[in-house]
Order: C-alpha cells, then structure tokens, then sequence
C-alpha cells in the first residue's frame, strides 16, 4: 500500500505490498487529514491500515504528526477531514463502543499527583462504563504486577520517578481485557533495563493476539518487535508494510575486499551490476537478479583475489534515513 | 466529509442556541401569552357604563377578600436619589426604581400590607378590631395603633359609598363625573386588558390641556368585580409609564385568618400609637409618606390654573429643610434633606420678568423654586411654571 | 434504582450484552481471551464514575482546606456576637441571634452566600473541565472512555453535590455555634410571627437546599467557563469575576432593570423563607432563574465541550 503519490520529489523507493483488508485491520484510515486552526497541517491524507494481531510501528520523527494521529484514532480530535476506524467502528461515532477494548498511553503520563498509584488506575477504570467494579481490584493489582509497581501501589504519584510514571502509564492500559493496544512512545524516560522490559511486555501481549500500535521516534526500540511499520514525515505516511517486505524491497548490495579494487569493479560491471562504487580495497554494488556464488565465481575466475565477500542487507536505520530525509536518534 | 463535520458542529452549538432561546421566551412569555390569549370576551362598556359598573359594585358590596403582589414601579426620570434602592422595606425608597408589596384583603376592615426587603419586612396589620399593628423587623419594633375615642367607628377602609349621594343612581353619578371630567380630559375604554391573569378593562384619561407633562393615565379595572388592578401614569414622549402601580398577580378568595392576626415577638420594642388625636400622627401608609416629609411644615399653598394644569405655589425656605432634624425615618430609608440636595444640584437656572430661579424637571412634575423663596409645582411644562410665577 | 436492580438481577448479563453487542465475539481477534464484558446499566456506571469524582473532590487538600474555612466563618460570626453581641443599634436580624441561636444559621448564610460560598464553588466548577485538561488526565478520561456528555454531566453533579455540602457545612456550623452560644427556643419570622423550633429547623433546611441551588447555578456557569480553557486558574478567576461584577451591576441603582436577570440577585431571596406565609413566588422565582441559568449554561459547556479537540 502506497501513501503521498509523487509528492516528495526525493522520494524513496515506496514499499509495496498487498493492501490489507480493512476487516482485518485493528485501525483503518482514509484520506485522514488534521489542518490546524493556524493552516499548519499536521495529518495530511493519511491511508493507515494496522492489519489485526500485528505489531505495528509507527515512526517517524518528532513533529512528523504521529501524535496528532493518535489522538484522532482515540476520538481526542476531530479530523479535518477522512475518517479513521478502531476496531471495526467508525470514530468518533463508534467511540464508546471501541474504546473499552482500546488501552491507549497518549503522549506520555498524565495522573493525579495527590493519589497513589493504585487510586489512579482505581479512578481511569471507574471512567470506563464497560469495566466491571467487582473485578477492579483483582484488575488494578495485576496491571501493577505486570509493569512491576506491585510494591510502590500505594506511593502518591508524586513520589514517582519519571520511569515509574511510564510504567503506571502502561499499567493504564492494561486494565481490562484489550483488542488493541496504543501506546505512544512507551519507553519514554525509561532506562535500558526498563526500556527491555517494556519490549518484552510489548511482544508478551501480542503473543496473546492482541494488536499493538506503538509509536516512536527510535527505531531501535521498534525494530526488534514490530511486524509491521509505517514510516511518518511531515504529516504524510511515506511507507507502510510488514517489515520483512521493507526489506525485501530494497536492493541487496555485495561489498567485496580486495586489493584490487578496479580489477573487481571491471568484473562487477561485465556481470551487469548496478551502481558500482570503488572504495579502498573494496567495491560495493547492487546485486540485482545476480546470484552472488556467481559473483564469487567470475571474481575468482578473473584472478581477482577476494580477501572478503558479503551480501549487504541495509539496515533499517539506512532504509529511514532514506524514507524520512532525516536520521533518527539512534539511541535517544 | 467536511460537510459533515461543520453539520455536527451545527447540531452541537444548535443545543445551546435552541436553550437559550427557550429560556428568552420563557421570560418574555408574560406579554406574548397574553397577546395569544386574545382579547379576553368582556362585554364592551362605555366610560359611563364602567364607571357606574365601578360605583354599583361600590356602593352594593364590600370589595371582596383577596390577596396579591402589588408591584410599584417609579420611573420619573429623578436623578439618581440618596436612597438606598431596593435595600431598605422603607417608604423612601418607594420614590425610585421597583417595589414590591404583598396584599391581603381578608373583608371587614381586615388588611394585611407587606413590604420586603432582604431580610427584613415591613409589615402592616389591620385586625379588623378596631386596632393596627406595624412591624418593622429591621428595627424589630411593633407598633400599634388605636382609633382615637369616638373616632372609633368611622375608621377603616370605607368604601366611597358614604361620598355618594344616595338620592341618585350609580348610572347618574356615573354621568355627572364625566360631564365634568370632560371639560379638560378626553376619556375612552379599551377592552380586552390582560393584567395578573385577569381580563380587564381599562380606563383611558387623556388630558386635553396642552401644558400637562402628562399624556395619559391608564386606570385597569377587573372585568369581573371592578376592582383597580392597575395605574399607569404616562409622560410625554415617553412610551414606558413613568408611574405604575399594579397587580402582578392576584386571587380573589379569602387569605388564611393568620395574616389578619399578629403578637408582636418576643423580645421586640412595642410602641403604642394613637390615631386621629390632635397631635396629628402620621397613617402608617407606606406611600406618600415621603412627600409628606417634604411637605410637612408648609403652609397653605396657593393654586393657578386648574385640571391637570394646575400649579402649586408653595412658600419655601431651603434653610428650613437643611435644619430639619433627621428622623428616624431618615435614618433608614435617605435623609431628605439629602434627597433635595442632590435634586437641586441637577437643577437648571432660570431667569425672567418674574425673577430668578432654578427649575427641575422629571417626566411627569416639574418644580421651579424662585430665589425670593416660593417653589411653583405641577405636572406641566416648566413654561407654564413660569407664567405662573408671572402671575403674582 | 431499585427498578434497574430487579431487571438487572432477573436477566444474566450475557443476554443483556447481546444485542447492544452484536459483534463482540466476532471482533475478537484470534486467540484473544476477551471476555464480552458484562454490561452493566448505564446508570450504575454513571453513578461509580460520580463517586469517583465525589472521592477526587473531597479528598483534594485544597477543597478540604475551603470546606473548613466555611465552617469556621460561623463559628466567628457566633463568638464575635456572643461577645459583642446584645447591642442594640445592629441590625435587627443581628440582635435576634442574642435572643435565639438559630438565626445564627440564616446570619450566616446570609453573609456567606455572596462571597465565601460562590468562591468554593467557582473553585470546584472551575477547576472541573480545565483542571483535568491541565493534568492530561482528561485525555485519559476520554480515552478511557468516560464519554464526554457523561464526564461533563457528572462533573456538574459533583460541583453541586460540592456547593450542597458547603451549603451544608456553614448551616451545620451555624446551628451547632448558635445551639452551644445562645439560647435556643421558637423562631420569630422576618414578619413577625413567631414558630416552633421543629418549624424553625424545617425553615433551615429550606435555606439550605435554595442557597445550594443557587450554588448549582453558578457550577453549570463555573463547568461553562472551565470547558473554554486549560487553564483552571482562568476558569475559577474568571468565575469569580463574573460573579463580583455581577453584584456590582447588583447595587447600581440604574441598573434595576437588569437586576432580575442577573444570577447573583436571587441568591440572598431565601429570606423568602422567613417571611409568614413563605414568599413561594419570589423562591420559585428565584429556582426558575437558578434552572434558566444551568440550562443554558450547561448547554453551553456541552457545545463547547462535546467537539472540542483535546489538546492537552
């Protein structure tokens, strides 16, 4: 599925993939757009489809409109126009009926400061019509368990360390039975250590078959669990799909060491290689349709004397760099 | 899907617009029922069959019991007076702005007349037995009142019948007051008058005499037993009343015997008064009691013109109000040595053969007092004040 | 709510929930173990998010900190009148506290409900709305999902529950003030009359419950303002400015005209109770203006609120 239709004139190579059906999309939007009061536009003709039970990454830097789109997901704005489902039903008109089965972290922590930490999670459940009172208890107590804040429960919110904070946030929305998760920037002020954690919980909820919408500016945070991506830049969704298809859809380069570098890239190009590059004692270039044993073959054959010879994946880091024009903080 | 969303926008902003359209007309409702109500089906009656309709109810029956809110709305166009405003349940304050007063009539001289303030009451009590009472909670002092001796029967509200010659018909009556009120006002009946819930009647008296500052007096009766629901006084020019007194709500059935009764509390001043004795008490009326502050030390006045041209001349001595002494009244309800000062401030100079003075103006009475000491007063136009002061 | 319990009790929940959920199962993603919550009635759901909001309230230090400065105003009033008290140039209404300690309670109300009490209030009402879009925790609410109409309707519950207490708090104070200082026996009216203390008592709790109507209103006028900013300490301000001005434009005497129209006019009318017979016109006068401005503020607070985009 493909967004922004020649609009970025540097635009990257779009990863294609099969449109998902939108009875099998957790999140569906169409045309979605957020133009603020001011004619900045924040959201710009957004086609997101977050297939059910996947971990999907949202990305992008900050201000490229991530939480702006959250927030019309969860009915917290109006878009200006398009229209957004969650779960099947159509928001905000379907609010009500969608939201109990949504656990949703929103730009970071937001609790009472005099309560305990218990009492907040006690006062968001009360919120929700669908939660049931009797269980609440029971409820509150595992969702502290789960982020680890069994033993500071009855601390006031105001004592938190900024990592507790994030890790209530999360509790919040692990408060009741979820069909889908969304959480912005969940690692948010969380050392390593909690950082990992959180990536565990992440992957333990989804092995449930529950969908998680994560957002992030890190792609590090998000590589190891997402199966599925969409990449923001300035309001526009440049690139979504599964990650493996990311991948695929990008050249695979071979990077051969040798001291004779002009020999090798000769030899490269009579194969019919692309975008040769010669560097000190290596060239690198594009595979293509070529099988690399081939490569090695014909090197060899030409007397090159190969010191090294590796078939290059580009990282993801390389491929958003691409995709957004800008690098992410690599390890915030 | 813009479209959409500025429809919803529509719906959303058109639940307050709609409530506060309800609440408007809610509170304009009075007026707008009333004109639904249409004319209320009274039968149409000549000034001079309502006026004998008026003196045979009059004359045949005692007015009959009931009880309601009397609204007093004084708007003569003063500057603004010492007086604090609603604040007070004192008579002074009845001189500008709206007042309120609740009325039971219960038949036999029993009357109950009520003015509130916040938190405070002024009450006055007719027992019909011969005796009055006048609480005033601000002060917490109950007064009674007693007929003077032998003055004892005659007090209470008579009707006007013992001013009726009783030779004649109510019909006849009824003909000679308009011959002779005719002579200088013009006097039609509208029908078709909803005032407290009541269809009425009402008397229009329009002066013909040039100079008046009025332009017209409204007199409401009820269709039913005639009684006055209602006065305005119109001024020139002016399309409000700038003087009105009425009902805004009214039943004719008998008020509880408790509002005829009263004890004075525990713990309150009781004073006892004696009516009709030489030395002159004032009526605990409410109204008019001011003017008659004003007014209390004059002597005869002299009068020039006649109907509702006619002007008062009254010796008047500045020095001799400034010098009178505050009295209790005054305390409570504006000084009205104070009252006049700041009326006189607003007043404009004026000079002519007749000498100098300073005229002042309301809608409906204007005052010329000459700097020799005489103070000319009349509804009329200041003009007419001063070829009044001409006259000599 | 004894009618929503039997029907409640007399169908499982299950059933209940089907046909308000036709999808629930379906919708249910593979291999989740989502249990169809149990639906429970609309209204008991209301009820367990107002006494989250009764909780959040009269736990908050600072509201607290108002209730038991409106309880120690009367008791001021009571010893600086036990004290100085039996002079004869006061007020009357004054003097009768000397003579009975349940005036105390209309004294004080008196005193209280043009200032001190409306200030409480507008510090809850404000704070409603502004105070949770300050925190973020209105995104939390909404997301939750609280329901904006519902959040909203149940946030003016909780601001006049608030103002009935505080209303309550200063009578309480009062009267027990007034019970321990001053003698205690029949009630003289503001018309003279003289009732029984039962009849006195019965007249307290009419002040009480009309002061706290008026205090309603100025909620659902506090809750209006609240959903205009983030900023709570705006919204209260701006109530309480409204409100001084309000009595400003209540003493002018220019202004009589406009008088009837303004909130604050009606607040002192329960001396209407006072009086013998009980001025039922002006008090139900005094409720109507009391409902015109709750609906039409509150329908306010609902346009502005339902389509607002939460920012914060």
């Amino acid at each position: 599925m493909t967004t922004g239709e020649g609009a970025h004139e540097a635009a990257p190579p779009r990863v294609a993939s099969r449109p998902a059906s939108p009875d099998d999309c957790s999140i569906v939007s169409r045309g979605l757009t957020k133009r603020f009061r001011g004619g900045q536009v924040a959201v710009d003709d957004l086609h997101l489809a977050v297939p059910r039970g996947s971990v999907f990454g949202f990305l992008g830097p900050n201000g490229s409109g991530k939480t702006t789109t959250i927030r019309m997901l969860l009915g917290l704005m109006n878009p200006t126009s398009g229209g957004c489902e969650v779960l099947g039903r159509p928001m905000p008109a379907g609010l009500s009926a969608a939201l109990p089965k949504v656990g949703a972290l929103v730009e970071g922590p937001a609790f009472y400061p005099y309560l305990s930490g218990e009492a907040n999670l006690r006062r968001y459940d009360a919120a929700d019509p669908a939660a049931d009172p009797r269980t609440v208890t029971s409820r509150v107590g595992s969702a502290l368990d789960r982020v680890g804040l069994g033993a500071a429960a009855g601390k006031r919110y105001r004592a938190y360390s900024l990592g507790m904070r994030q890790r209530l946030a999360i509790a919040a929305t692990l408060l009741g039975p979820r069909e889908l998760l969304v959480l912005d920037e969940p690692t948010n002020g969380l050392d390593p250590q909690g950082t990992r954690e959180v990536r565990s919980l992440i992957k333990e909820i989804a092995a449930d078959g529950t969908t998680v919408f994560v957002s992030s500016h890190l792609l590090t945070e998000v590589e190891q669990m997402c199966t599925h991506v969409g990449v923001m830049r300035t309001g526009r969704l440049v690139a979504q799909g599964p990650i493996a298809e990311l991948r695929d859809g990008h050249a695979l380069r071979v990077r051969v060491e040798s001291p004779q570098p002009a020999q090798a890239a000769s030899v490269l190009n009579q194969l019919g290689l692309a975008d040769v590059r010669t560097g000190v004692d290596e060239v690198t270039a594009e595979l293509g349709a070529v099988a690399p044993e081939r490569v090695v073959a014909e090197l060899v054959g030409d007397g090159v004397s190969v010191r090294g010879f590796a078939v290059l994946r580009p990282s993801l880091e390389e491929l958003f760099v691409g995709l957004t024009g800008e690098g992410f903080d690599v390890d915030g | 899907m813009p479209s959409q969303w500025s429809r919803a926008r529509a719906v959303r902003w058109g639940v307050p617009v709609a409530a506060i359209a309800v609440v408007g007309a809610a509170v304009g409702a009075g007026p707008v029922v009333a004109a639904v109500q249409g004319d209320p089906s009274l039968p149409d009656r000549t000034a001079e069959q309502l006026v004998a309709d008026v003196l045979k109810a009059g004359h045949e029956k005692a007015p009959p019991a009931m009880s309601g809110t009397v609204v007093e709305t004084a708007s003569f166009g003063l500057p603004a007076l010492p007086v604090p405003g609603g604040s007070s349940s004192s008579p002074m304050s009845l001189l500008s702005g709206s007042h309120t007063l609740k009325v039971w009539y219960g038949g036999d001289g029993r009357v109950r007349l009520a003015l509130p303030g916040p938190m405070s009451e002024t009450d006055v009590i007719s027992t019909g037995k011969g005796e009055a009472w006048l609480w005033q909670s601000d002060t917490n002092t109950a007064t009674r009142f007693k007929p003077a001796q032998g003055a004892a029967k005659a007090d209470g509200a008579e009707p006007a019948q013992s001013a009726l010659p009783t030779a004649k018909t109510p019909d006849q009556v009824a003909a000679e007051i308009l011959k002779v009120a005719g002579t200088n006002t013009a006097i039609t009946v509208e029908n078709g008058q909803h005032i407290a819930g009541r269809a009425a009647y009402q008397l229009v008296l329009t002066p013909k005499d040039t100079s008046s500052l009025v332009k017209e007096v409204k007199l409401a009766l009820d269709g039913q037993n005639h009684i006055p629901l209602r006065v305005q006084v119109f001024a020139k020019g002016t399309a409000e009343p700038a003087f009105e007194v009425g009902f805004t709500q009214v039943t004719f059935s008998t008020p509880a015997p408790e509002n005829f009764a009263f004890t004075p509390p525990a713990g309150a001043k009781i004073q006892e008064k004696t009516i009709g004795s030489p030395a002159g008490e004032k009526k605990p009326g409410a109204a008019g009691a001011g003017q008659e502050a004003l007014g209390k030390d004059t002597k005869k006045p002299r009068t020039f013109g006649s109907g509702w041209a006619t002007v008062a001349e009254v010796p008047f001595s500045l020095a001799d109000l400034s010098k009178a002494p505050t009295s209790e009244q005054g305390k409570h309800g504006g000084d009205p040595a104070r009252v006049l000062d700041t009326l006189l401030k607003s007043a404009k100079q004026v000079s002519g053969p007749w000498g100098s003075g300073k005229v002042l103006q309301s809608k409906l009475v204007s005052a010329l007092l000459t700097d020799d000491g005489r103070l000319f007063v009349g509804a009329v136009t200041p003009e007419a004040l001063t070829a009044a002061a001409g006259q000599k | 709510m004894s009618t929503v319990r039997s029907a409640e009790t007399a169908t499982p929940p299950d059933v209940l929930a089907r046909p308000a959920e036709p999808h629930a199962e379906q919708a249910a993603g593979p291999g989740v173990a989502v249990a169809v919550p149990p639906r429970r009635g609309p209204a008991r759901a209301a009820l367990r998010l107002l006494r989250s909001e009764l909780t959040l309230t009269f736990r908050r230090p600072r509201n607290i900190a108002m209730l038991i400065v409106l309880a120690i105003v009367p008791v001021l009033i009571g010893i600086v009148l036990r004290v100085v008290g039996g002079d004869g140039e006061a007020p009357s209404l004054i003097t009768q506290v000397a003579g009975n300690g349940l005036m105390l309670t209309f004294v004080a109300l008196s005193l209280l409900v043009q200032l001190l009490l409306p200030l409480a209030v507008a510090v809850v009402a404000g704070d409603a709305i502004a105070g949770e879009a300050s925190g973020g925790t209105l995104r939390y609410l909404l997301t939750a999902p609280a329901g904006r109409t519902r959040l909203l309707a149940v946030k003016f519950v909780n601001v006049a529950i608030f103002g009935l207490v505080a209303c309550m708090v200063v009578a309480l104070a009062a009267l027990v003030t007034g019970f321990v200082l001053f003698p205690v026996g029949p009630v003289t009216l503001l018309s003279g009359t003289t009732i029984p203390l039962a009849d006195g008592l019965l007249r307290v709790l009419i002040v009480t419950g009309y002061s706290a109507a008026g205090m309603a209103a100025l909620g659902a006028f506090g809750l209006a303002v609240s959903t205009l900013t983030e900023v709570p300490i705006g919204a209260v301000a701006a109530t309480v400015v409204a409100v001084v001005f309000s009595q400003v434009l209540g003493v002018i005497p220019q202004l009589a005209p406009v008088q009837p129209y303004l909130l604050t006019s009606w607040w002192a009318s329960f001396d209407g109770a006072l009086r013998d017979p009980v001025a039922t016109d002006v008090m139900t006068q005094g409720l109507l203006v009391f409902a015109a401005y709750t609906v039409v503020c509150g329908s306010i607070a609902w346009g502005r609120f339902s389509g607002r985009d939460i920012t914060s």
